[in-house]
């Protein structure tokens, strides 16, 4: 079985990035890819867990009419490199070298995960950042585990014992995309179909993700309470996006959410209607009208 | 011997070999298992001394990405191989062993914390107000020698109390060593736990007191 870029589905709305390139951050590979002017301001994008950035190709090309969109494939996901571990701090780490190599401030956005790391890059690097946007990326409402530290650690420990190098392979990419379904049943068959091409490698025993499996392995002390404080130090305007409808992830229940939210000094909030924690994918159009309104003031 | 712990090979010195129950002695920051000098003299059994992942003869982590959990993954590999050990560590290493202890309770009959490198980490709780500054210094890619640039983030982990004490609590026993210095929130808290024991001394007094705990001196393999 050969990948058959033939067969690659389409999806009304999204554009193929314009270009392509690599950033090396800490002796990784990340691919990079682009929309729109090259001289226009930057505005860099990153992906959340388990996603990649070609999914913002639907979303970004509506922001590229005034911007240079930059979106990241995070380490261990979609064409950039795997690691041999992974932590938070380099994942941030990341982001905080892209934005650096612009040589100017520029703009930032996060989905899900990659919003609470963009949030996190911005106040770590508040030199790199103009605005930031953060679409349902606010941390999980608690621990998902309640149990002993050390009874998870050796949890972790009985897995990273048995790590594998791989994922599963599917038959076909109907196959996979109906597994990844099960984790976004909010959105369309058509639209999981070209996620999934482009998040998947296909040889000739099946299709499989290029994500590592490996990122899901980690521990530590960690915990969501950590997160409030810590928006109170997010000194850039920040324009925080949720979806109006219950999904999978997200949105947080409305006292967790509220309690963390009012800790950022300089805040604007938008709830986009009809839409789920993949906000920019159910509802580009909208999603971008408030991007581009809260990035032109 | 090398052993391999997820992506990475990671360096596992044979420091003395004679029957008994091994000890597994974990460096500090920044070093090596050449620390540990003729330590393993004083042991009456078998002792390895493991080079943490971007130390010593250890690889590298490719991307960077190291924390102290990490590194009790790295020490879970050894303790897999060797079936069960004492473990000794210093600074980093100290706080490794205690993790390594709580969480393999029935493989660690006992550890021994010392002071040394990288001992406090970055506090009890995230420091929010640091900036770019600690950005720059924990990701200085500047060369080392005999470590990878990187771990230099591992001075900035939020090591929080009763995160530790909850380790300490679930291991077997733990002996602290105090010499009057200052010492980190995460060490006190583990210091008040029921299965922690204060001791004074240097580490060879230190170890010859481990050794005396019930089942330290008792025949066993090692790998």
């Amino acid at each position: 079985m050969v990948r058959d870029v033939s067969v690659e589905p389409k999806y009304l709305g999204t554009v193929p990035p314009e270009r392509r390139w690599n950033f090396l951050s800490f002796g990784l590979r990340l691919n990079i890819l682009e929309w729109g002017d090259p001289q226009a301001e930057p505005l860099v994008m990153t992906h959340g867990m388990w996603d990649h950035a070609r999914s913002f190709a639907g979303f970004a090309p509506l922001l590229a009419e005034q911007f240079r969109v930059v979106a990241l494939d995070a380490r261990g996901h979609g064409d950039s490199e795997w690691a041999d571990n992974y932590s938070w701090f380099v994942d941030v780490m990341d982001l905080v070298g892209l934005m650096r190599s612009f040589g100017k401030p520029v703009f930032l956005l996060g989905h899900s995960k990659g919003g609470g790391q963009a949030t996190d890059a911005a106040r770590l690097a508040p030199e790199c950042v103009k605005r930031l946007i953060n679409i349902d990326g606010f941390g999980p409402p608690e621990m998902d585990d309640l149990r002993s530290p050390p009874l998870i650690m050796a949890d972790v420990l009985d897995r990273r014992r048995k790590m594998r190098s791989s994922w599963r392979r599917y038959a076909n990419l109907d196959e996979l995309a109906e597994r990844r379904n099960a984790q976004n049943p909010r959105l369309t068959s058509e639209w999981l179909r070209y996620f999934s091409f482009h998040g998947a490698t296909c040889n000739e025993e099946g299709w499989t993700w290029k994500s590592d499996p490996n990122m899901a392995v980690g521990y530590g002390p960690w915990r969501p309470d950590w997160i409030g404080p810590s928006y109170a130090f997010v000194s850039m305007p920040m324009l925080a996006i949720i979806g109006s409808e219950e999904d999978t992830w997200g949105p947080l229940p409305p006292a967790i959410l509220e309690e963390r939210l009012s800790r950022i000094p300089n805040l604007i909030r938008y709830t986009v209607p009809g839409a789920g924690h993949f906000v920019h994918i159910e509802q580009p159009h909208a999603t971008a009208d408030v991007v581009m309104d809260f990035l032109r003031q | 011997m090398v052993i391999r712990c997820g992506r990475l090979d990671l360096e596992v010195h044979t420091l003395a070999e004679r029957p008994g129950t091994p000890l597994l002695l974990l460096h500090g920051l920044f070093g090596s298992s050449a620390d540990w000098g003729d330590i393993a003299s004083t042991w009456p059994g078998p002792v390895r001394g493991l080079d943490f992942a971007g130390h010593g003869g250890s690889a590298w982590t490719k991307g960077g990405a190291y924390y102290p959990e990490l590194f009790v993954a790295d020490a879970d590999a050894v303790l897999g191989r060797l079936g069960s050990a004492y473990v000794a560590g210093a600074g980093l290493g100290a706080y490794v062993a205690l993790l390594l202890a709580g969480a393999r309770p029935n493989a660690v009959p006992a550890a021994l914390l010392l002071p040394g490198n990288g001992l406090d980490g970055g506090g009890a709780a995230p420091n929010w107000a640091r900036g770019s500054e600690y950005l720059l210094q924990a990701s200085s890619t500047e060369p080392a020698t005999g470590y990878d640039p990187m771990v230099r983030t591992l001075g900035g982990d939020p090591r929080p109390p009763d995160y530790a004490r909850a380790y300490a609590d679930a291991a077997s026993n733990l002996l602290l060593v105090e010499d009057g210095s200052a010492r980190p929130p995460w060490w006190e808290a583990v210091s008040q736990s029921s299965k922690a024991r204060i001791i004074n001394g240097n580490s060879s007094e230190a170890l010859t007191l481990l050794a005396d705990l019930p089942g330290a001196s008792q025949p066993a393999s090692a790998a």
